[in-house]
Formats: structure tokens, sequence, C-alpha cells
């Protein structure tokens, strides 16, 4: 088990925007968050990323160390200095050897296609660019839990591919257990085996993402699957 | 308009010629400027950075009075300290009034809410990124804190800057609490003033050009940062 959900609930003001029940993410899975807008997917990823808070019920790790679990955003922010750098900033905060990060940066830039770009400003960037870098650099310490918000909304298809290729590599390769929110449900079957379902804060289906995305079981789920394919 | 060129030309020699006064005029005028700034940058930098990151009961009133004191009439803070530091004033006892001490005091109640109000403004539009990046990478608290300061350093530079503007061209308040006495408390501003009510007008233009050096020499490092940073 990578993590466990327990009763999570989580209030703005009056509004309830997040309330499961309980959810196992399995590790090395890589499982796909779906719903409409509103329904609690970023909520739940910020949660688990430590940069929101539940108010109530709470996310179990099976990792001790909460620096393995990281985010990737649909906007990622750059450091205001190099490719490289950015992508280096996490193996600094964790005192790598300067041979180390050269190392690890080499490898993630030559898979990400961003070699050339190494010596870049990195908020001079493309949005592709951007977010390959932002994903290389979260990559970077070789996290147990890679938690991302529709990391390409926005993007081109090439960019999408390396993206989505890049996913499952690190995932075969490392193990890394993977919680992807996006909207594009041919890019959850691409990249995910698991899927969970949201509406409304709430968990309305789970199980095998190929099943879940030919046979919903549930009636919100196969009406949300129709209209986003007619999309 | 023959007095003007003919200041000009005059003032170009009293500058060339490494008058004494003059050069005791533009030191002290260094001195008081630089001191209050630093003074107000310890005291602004960190009062601004904790408003723009946390929220308090009655933020919104301790915003709208620094964003009154940014514009505080230099007149009103000279009296506001001349007040304070007179011989019977509560700190009478100094004996400060008429001394460069006295002249940094009122110009850090001048720079202190300008510095706030600009870093503030900054730190709130950046803050919550930059958090959000350190945390889902990784960074500790302090590590955070280190990191917002590199990355908004452009902004923060400016708003020092913008701090020493006010500071080195503020004639109102020094005069008040410094007395333009000759060889203690005169600086360009001040001197300035008086020259021109003598009809010394050589004399005030030269000091006038020098002032306007200082200001484009401060403003030309801060384009030359902002430019190699920023590119």
């Amino acid at each position: 088990m990578e993590l466990e959900i327990r009763k999570l609930v989580r209030d703005y003001g009056t509004k309830r925007v997040l309330d499961l029940e309980s959810v196992t993410i399995e590790k090395g899975t890589r499982t796909a968050i779906i719903g409409p807008n509103g329904a609690g997917k970023s909520t739940l990823l910020n949660i688990v990323s430590r940069i929101d808070v539940a108010t109530e019920g709470e996310v179990v790790y099976e990792s001790e160390d909460p620096r393995l679990v990281t985010q990737v955003f649909q906007q990622p922010y750059m450091l205001r200095t190099s490719v490289e750098r950015n992508i280096q900033y996490p193996l600094r905060l964790r005192n790598w050897p300067e041979e180390g990060m050269k190392k690890r940066s080499n490898e993630l830039m030559e898979d990400l296609g961003l070699l050339d770009l190494r010596h870049q400003k990195a908020w001079k960037l493309s949005g592709g660019e951007t977010q390959k870098v932002a994903l290389a650099r979260a990559l970077s310490f070789q996290p147990s839990l890679l938690l991302l918000d529709e990391p390409t909304a926005n993007i081109d298809p090439a960019t999408t591919a390396e993206i989505e290729e890049m996913l499952l590599k690190i995932n075969r390769e490392e193990g890394t257990t993977i919680l992807f929110v996006t909207h594009n449900l041919a890019q959850a079957r691409r990249v995910c085996n698991r899927l969970l379902f949201l509406d409304k804060g709430k968990l309305v289906e789970s199980g095998d993402c190929q099943e879940i995305l030919q046979n919903p079981k549930e009636e919100k789920t196969r009406r949300f699957i129709a209209g986003e394919l007619l999309i | 308009m023959d007095v003007i060129s003919a200041g000009i030309a005059q003032a170009f020699r009293l500058i060339l010629s490494g008058d004494q006064e003059i050069v005791g005029i533009i030191g002290l005028s260094l001195f008081v400027s630089f001191s209050s700034v630093i003074l107000s940058t310890c005291l602004g930098m960190p009062v601004g950075i904790l408003l723009g990151t946390h929220s308090f009961r009655g933020k919104g009133v301790v915003l709208r009075i620094i964003y009154t004191f940014m514009s505080l009439p230099p007149v009103i803070a000279g009296l506001t300290v001349f007040l304070i530091l007179m011989r019977r004033g509560p700190l009478g006892y100094l004996q400060l009034n008429y001394t460069p001490t006295a002249m940094i005091i009122a110009q850090i109640c001048l720079v202190t809410p300008i510095i706030i109000g600009l870093i503030y403004n900054l730190v709130r539009e950046k803050a919550p990124v930059v958090n959000r990046l350190g945390i889902t990478l990784g960074a500790g608290r302090l590590e955070i804190m280190f990191l917002m300061i590199r990355e908004m350093r452009i902004g923060l530079t400016a708003a020092v800057v913008s701090g020493f503007g006010r500071a080195i061209s503020e004639v109102g308040a020094v005069m008040i609490v410094g007395g333009n006495i000759k060889g203690k408390t005169r600086v360009m501003t001040t001197y300035i003033t008086e020259l021109k009510s003598m009809g010394d007008y050589s004399r005030a233009i030269a000091i006038g050009i020098v002032l306007l050096i200082i200001a484009f020499v401060i403003n030309a490092i801060l384009y030359n940062f902002q430019e190699r940073e920023g590119k």
C-alpha cells in the first residue's frame, strides 16, 4: 500500500468540497482521478501533497518520509534560474553531492529532450518545455508517490506523448506510484491502470481503469464518460 | 536663462573643485539616507513578508494604517519626531534633536511604511506559488523563506531603492528635526532650500546636479540588476 485515505473531509467555509470514506492506493499503481469540475480532484491531490489540510480525517502514507511525495501542477512555477538548476533544486535540498546531481539531472534531461535547454532561463520556456522541466524536477529525487494535476492540459500532442512515455518509464523502472488528475479519458486509458471517479467531493466508482471506462457500473460515471467522449 | 546656464557652468566647476563644504554635505546626506534605508529594510522586510504570508485578526486595519503612512507628509513625520525628541518631550532626555540621529529616525518613519507596503504586495502575489513549490519539493520552513527571498530579489531590491529615493530627496522632515545646521545637520536638500532663499543659484544647481547624479547611479544599478536577473 502506498497510501490510505481515511474519512477525508475538506470544507471551505460552509461548502464541503471533499467527503471521501476510504480509499487505498496500492504501491506502484498508476491511478487516474477523473470527474467533472468541482468534484474535489485537485483538493484531494493538494491534501495528499500536504499543501492543503483536511478538515477531518487523515492520509496515511507507507513512507514515513513526507519528502518522498511530490506534485506537478498544471501551471508549474519555474525558479528564476537555469533549467539545470531547477531540476537540481530538490537534490540541493537533500544535500546530494555535485557529481550525483549532475548525473541525475543529465539522465532526466536526456529522457525528456531537455539537454539543449540546460543553460536556458527556465522562466522563459514554452508551456510544453516548462511542463517537462517541472516533471524532471519532481522526479529528480526519485519520489515514491508522484501527483499530477492536469499536467498536459494546453500542451501539444507531441510533448504530451513524451510526458506520458516518461511517466510509464519511471513507474516501470523506479516503481513510482502515480496519482493523475486528468479530463482526458484517452490519456487515462493510455497511462493508468486504476481509476477513481469523483463527483461533488464523493467517490462514485473505483477500480480497474480499462474496465470502468468500458463498462462503468454507476450511472453517474456512465453519463460522465459518455459526455467526455462526445467532446 | 543666463542665470541658469551660468549656474550650471559654475556648478560643474564647484563639483570638480572638490569644495570641502559641498563634499561634507554630500557625505552627510548619503550617510543619513543609507542609514535610514538599511534600518528601515531590517524593520520593513520581515514585517512585509509576515503580512504577506500570514492572516490574523485586524490585518485589514494594520494594512490601512501602513498604506496611509506610505504617503505620510514629511513635515508631519518631522514634526512628530521633533515633538517626541524635544527637551520637554517623552524622549527629550536623549537630546537627539538637531543631530543626524534625529534625521535618521525621521526618515525611518517615512521609508519603513514604503518598504513594508511594497514588499507586502510583492509577497502576497508570489508567496503562495513559491510556498506550494517548496512544500512539494521537500523544502522546510526556513528553506522556503530563503527561496522566497531569492525568487523575489528583484522586487525586494526595487522596494529598497524606492525607499532610498524617498530618503535622499526628502527635505521637510530633516529640516524640522535637523535644523540645517552648517557642518552638523546640513544635507543636500535642506542646503538647496537655503541657497535658493539666499539667491546663490549656482551652488543650488550644483547640489541639485549631484542629487540627480546620485539618484541616476542608484537607479542605474537597480536597472542593470533587473536586466541581468530578468532577461
